[in-house]
């Protein structure tokens, strides 16, 4: 019976080190700013019709989404994060080059944009948020 | 290739990843809308891309919530492994 429990007791150990080796530990600064993105993106999409201000709106959270990813970029063991922020900031980035060309904007297209943001935002940070400290 | 040739395709979509059922959703309503003029083209290209970014966002959640998972349980195991030796 010992015999099997030191096996079991290897094993785990062994199992420990493999799964911490490729596992980002929580970071708060990682969690405050997708918490921030999601927070931005539920208050602006109520400002659609408004064109100038979603026009600084977009601006704005792109700029957050792209801190979002240069922040995660080199963070060791963090691969699912990395490729997720990649995609986050190219659906923000796409808002704000809407805004930015000089066309006018659908406010329709606008609450879209920025309901994407928050739900994939709101679902990146349930994950982040339960990394382990 | 026609619009509603792709519309039956999503029509014909049954996972029980309630994702992807979403996701098929998702593009048929954007399509109505184009269809109706509520949305342009180019904003309808876009809107679509974004929910293949959003399928990529949630496909690396889920690898990510299976790492924790597997971590938690692996701690968990060795903190009975050492009360027990």
């Amino acid at each position: 019976m010992k015999k099997l429990l030191s096996v079991c007791v290897f094993f785990t150990l062994a199992g420990c080190s493999v799964v911490d080796a490729y596992l980002m530990k929580y970071d708060g600064n990682e969690y405050q700013i997708i918490t921030e993105i999601r927070r931005d993106a539920q208050a602006y999409k109520t400002s659609c019709d408004d064109e100038l201000t979603s026009t600084v709106n977009s601006v704005a959270l792109a700029d957050k989404t792209r801190l979002f990813m240069l922040f995660s970029e080199h963070y060791p063991h963090n691969e699912p994060t990395i490729k997720a922020s990649i995609e986050l900031d190219k659906i923000a980035q796409g808002l704000k080059t809407q805004y930015t060309n000089g066309g006018k904007v659908n406010p329709l297209f606008c609450k879209i944009k920025f309901e994407s943001i928050e739900t994939s935002a709101e679902s990146m940070q349930k994950v982040i948020g339960a990394k382990p400290r | 290739m026609t619009i509603e040739y792709n519309q039956s395709l999503l029509a014909s979509i049954s996972s029980q990843n309630p994702d992807v059922n979403a996701a098929a959703s998702q593009v048929n309503q954007y399509t109505e809308m184009c269809k109706a003029g509520q949305i342009s083209r180019e904003e309808y290209a876009q809107l679509l891309r974004d929910i293949q970014s959003q399928i990529n966002i949630q496909a690396s959640m889920a690898e990510l919530d299976a790492m924790e998972t597997l971590n938690t349980a692996i701690n968990g195991l060795i903190t009975i492994a050492s009360l027990v030796a």
